[in-house]
C-alpha cells in the first residue's frame, strides 16, 4: 500500500469476499445454429397480454453420454425445474405423463416426437443432454415448441463438472430472453447484513438462496449492502473503526477503501446509474442530510436536507431523479427531488411512517416500506405518487424492499417467520418465498444487477 | 458549531485511535448497569446487567498522578469521583417515539451531567443516540444522531468546550432490551454517556 495513494486501504483490506465471482463460471457457450431466436430481439410470447396463462412445459430427466453421474444429473435437473417454476411463467406438466423417459424420449428436433407432446397438451419442451470427463462437464440444453414442432433455443455448456448449476441458471435466464425479450434473473445474487448476535456482517446468495457467503469479516457492525450498477463493488456502511463509515469492496480483487469518513453519519450508500457518484446521507454539517459523492468519497454538494432527517436515496434509472425519506413535514415521508432542477415533491401522504424507497428497474414504480394498522408493509407507489398497491400480507413487519434486475420481484425482510429473514414477492403479493434459511436474523437485502460476461 | 470536518485521509495513528475508541466505547457498554428508572416495569424483556464500571486498571491508587490531572488528591476524592462517575454514565436521556426534543427530565438529568463535568474539567464524553427496533435501520441511524446532538447542543450551550464532547449514532444497532414490547422499546429510545478519564 503506497501512502501517495487518493484512496487509502483500511487496515485488514483483503477480505474473504467475493471468490465466488472469480472462479465463478468459465463457461464457453456456443449457440447450436438456429437462425432466429437466439438473440431474443423480440418476445416469442406476450407476458402482458390481459389473460396470460401460465404456459405448460415439460422438463423430463437429462439424458446422459459417457459416465452417468446420477448425482449430478439430478442436481441439475432439479435446479432447472425449480429456476422454470421460479420464473412464474410456467406450468410444470406432470413427468408421470410423459411419453417415455430420460433415455428414449428425443434431444434433438429430429428424435423429438412432437405429436405425442401435443397429445398431453405441452406447449415447451426442455431437452438436456450431459457429458462428464475427467473433471469437464458439457452440456447440451434445447428449448423447443412444441405446438409448431420447432426448436427456438439451444446451447452447449463447457465448464467443469462443479458449474452444472451456473450452466442450468445461464440457460434458464436465456429462455426467458428468447421468450419474453427480457432476460432472467437466475444468475444474479442478493446481498443481506447477517445478525449474530452482537456481530453484522455482509453476506451475499444466490437468487434461489443458494451457496451463502460472507464477504465481510470485520466482527463489527456492518450495514446498508449497496451492489455497484456493474455488479464489480459493494458499498457498506461499517463500525470497524469506531462511527458509521462507508467503505467500498472490489468484489473481483477483495480489496476494500474506505468511501467517507466524515465526522458524524456516512450511511445510506446509492450508487447513481451511469456516474462515478453515489447519494449518501452525512450529518458532517451537523444535520442529516443527502449529499452527493464523488466515488472517491469527495463531496460534490447537497442534495437534500431540511431541518429534519434525510436519509434512504434512491435514484431513477436514469440518474436524474432521487427518491429519499425526510421528517420535514413531521413524520418520515418519501420525497422525489429532480436532481437538477431542484425541485422536491412529497409523494407519500398515507400513513405515518413511509421509509425505505426504492426505485423500479424500468423507472416506472417506487416501492417502499409503509406502516400501516401497526405493521410495516412493502407498497408500490408510481414516482409522481399516484396508484398506490400493496404488496405484502404475510404478517410480520416487512422492510427494505430491493428489485430484481428484470423488475419482476421483489426481495425484502420480513419477520413474519419469527426472526427476521429475507423473503422474495412478485409484485401483486400473490407468490412468496422465504430466501435464506440461515440462523440469526437476515435483513437490509440489496438484489445485485444484472452481472456481466467477464 | 465548532464541530471539525474529519478529514478524509487520516494517519494510521488515527486509525489505531479510533479503534481503541471503539474498544472503549465496547468495553464501557458492556459493563454498565441498569438504567435508573424506577417508573418502568420492565419485567418482560431480557435486560442486560453487570457489574460496575470499574476504574482503568493500574489506576485505583489515588496517589498515581492521573487522578491528580482530574483535580483528585485524596482516597475520600476518588471514591467521590468513582461515584459520582458511574452515576454519570447510568443515567441515560430518554425520548419519545420518532422524537428528539430533551424533555424536562432529560434536561434535569443534563443539568447534573454539567455539574459534573465542570467539577472534572480534564474528563471527555461520547454522547451515543439510540433507537428502538421499530422502523427502517437507516432512519434509526439518523435518529439516533439527531437525539445524540440533542444532548451534545444542551452541554455546549451550557458551556462544556465542544472539544470534550464526540457523538455516535448506533441507530437500533445496540438495544440494551430485547422484549418487542413497550417496555423494551422504551428504554433503548436513549441517550447514553460514555467517560473517559
Amino acid at each position: 500500500m503506497t501512502k501517495g495513494r487518493a484512496l487509502k486501504m483500511s487496515a485488514g483490506a483483503k477480505v474473504p469476499a467475493a471468490r465466488f465471482l472469480r472462479v465463478w463460471l468459465v463457461v464457453a457457450v456456443s449457440c447450436l445454429a438456429w437462425p432466429a431466436f437466439c438473440g431474443g430481439e423480440r418476445a416469442y410470447i406476450d407476458i402482458t397480454r390481459p389473460n396470460f396463462e401460465k404456459l405448460p412445459i415439460a422438463i423430463p430427466d437429462f439424458k446422459w453420454q459417457n459416465r452417468r453421474e446420477k448425482d449430478l444429473g439430478r442436481e441439475m435437473v432439479g435446479t432447472l425445474r425449480k429456476d422454470i417454476e421460479i420464473s412464474g411463467f410456467f406450468r410444470q406438466v406432470d413427468p408421470a405423463l410423459f411419453p417415455g423417459d430420460a433415455e428414449t424420449i428425443g434431444v434433438t428436433e429430429k428424435e423429438v416426437r412432437f405429436d405425442r407432446w401435443k397429445k398431453i397438451d405441452v406447449e415447451f419442451l426442455i431437452r438436456a443432454l450431459y457429458e462428464v470427463k475427467g473433471g469437464s462437464l458439457r452440456l447440451e440444453a434445447r428449448l423447443f415448441d412444441v405446438v409448431n414442432g420447432k426448436r427456438i433455443l439451444g446451447k452447449v455448456f463447457e465448464g467443469r463438472a462443479g458449474d452444472g448449476r451456473a450452466m442450468i441458471h445461464r440457460f434458464v435466464d436465456e429462455v426467458l430472453l428468447t421468450l419474453t425479450g427480457k432476460r432472467g434473473i437466475f444468475e444474479t445474487k442478493i446481498a443481506f447484513v447477517q445478525v449474530e448476535g452482537n456481530v453484522k456482517e455482509i453476506h451475499v446468495v444466490d437468487f434461489d438462496g443458494e451457496n451463502p457467503v460472507p464477504i465481510t469479516r470485520d466482527g463489527s457492525i456492518s450495514l446498508s449492502p449497496a451492489w455497484s450498477p456493474d455488479g464489480a463493488r459493494m458499498a457498506y456502511v461499517s463500525y470497524l473503526e469506531g462511527s458509521p463509515k462507508i467503505f467500498v469492496l472490489d468484489l473481483l480483487k477483495g480489496s476494500r477503501r474506505l468511501l467517507s469518513g466524515y465526522k458524524g453519519l456516512n450511511i445510506a450508500p446509492a450508487w447513481r446509474p451511469g456516474a462515478s457518484e453515489l447519494a449518501a446521507t452525512l450529518s458532517r454539517k451537523g444535520n442529516p442530510d443527502i449529499y452527493l459523492l464523488t466515488d472517491s468519497g469527495s463531496v460534490r454538494r447537497r442534495l437534500a436536507g431540511s431541518w429534519a432527517i434525510e436519509v434512504s436515496p434512491s435514484w431513477s434509472p436514469d440518474g436524474r431523479r432521487l427518491a429519499y425519506v425526510s421528517g420535514e413535514s413531521g413524520s418520515p415521508q418519501i420525497y422525489v427531488l429532480e436532481v437538477e432542477g431542484g425541485e422536491e415533491r412529497r409523494i407519500t401522504f398515507e400513513g405515518e411512517y413511509n421509509t425505505s424507497p426504492a426505485w423500479s428497474p424500468g423507472g416506472d414504480w417506487i416501492a417502499y416500506s409503509g406502516l400501516t394498522g401497526g405493521s410495516h408493509e412493502i407498497f408500490l407507489i408510481r414516482p409522481d405518487g399516484t396508484d398506490k398497491r400493496r404488496v405484502t400480507r404475510g404478517g410480520g413487519s416487512n422492510e427494505s424492499p430491493t428489485w430484481s434486475p428484470d423488475g419482476r420481484m421483489l426481495a425484502f425482510s420480513s419477520t413474519r417467520g419469527g426472526r427476521s429473514a429475507v423473503w422474495i414477492t412478485n409484485l401483486d403479493g400473490t407468490e412468496s418465498r422465504r430466501l435464506t434459511k440461515m440462523a440469526g436474523s437476515q435483513r437490509l437485502p440489496d438484489w445485485s444487477p444484472y452481472f456481466t460476461d467477464r | 458549531m465548532g464541530r471539525k470536518t474529519m478529514k478524509r485521509g487520516y494517519t494510521e495513528l488515527g486509525g489505531v485511535f479510533f479503534i481503541l475508541m471503539c474498544l472503549a466505547i465496547l468495553s464501557a457498554c458492556a459493563k454498565k448497569q441498569v438504567p435508573i428508572q424506577p417508573e418502568l416495569n420492565l419485567g418482560t424483556g431480557i435486560r442486560e446487567s453487570g457489574a460496575p464500571a470499574a476504574p482503568p486498571a493500574g489506576l485505583s491508587d489515588w496517589n498515581d498522578p492521573r487522578w491528580k490531572e482530574l483535580g483528585i488528591y485524596s482516597e475520600a476524592e476518588l471514591n467521590e469521583f468513582l461515584e459520582r462517575a458511574q452515576s454519570f454514565e447510568n443515567e441515560d436521556l430518554f425520548f419519545d417515539y420518532d422524537a428528539f426534543v430533551l424533555n424536562e427530565d432529560n434536561r434535569m438529568v443534563l443539568d447534573r451531567k454539567v455539574d459534573f463535568l465542570r467539577r472534572y474539567p480534564a474528563v471527555s464524553v461520547t454522547v451515543e443516540g439510540h433507537c428502538d427496533e421499530r422502523g427502517t435501520n437507516e432512519y434509526n441511524l439518523a435518529l439516533g444522531e439527531q437525539r445524540a446532538n440533542s444532548a451534545w447542543q444542551y452541554l455546549v450551550n451550557s458551556g462544556i468546550d465542544p472539544d470534550r464532547l464526540s457523538m455516535i449514532s448506533y441507530g437500533e444497532e445496540r438495544p440494551i432490551a430485547f422484549g418487542h414490547d413497550d417496555a423494551s422499546w422504551a428504554v433503548n429510545r436513549r441517550a447514553h454517556f460514555v467517560l473517559h478519564y
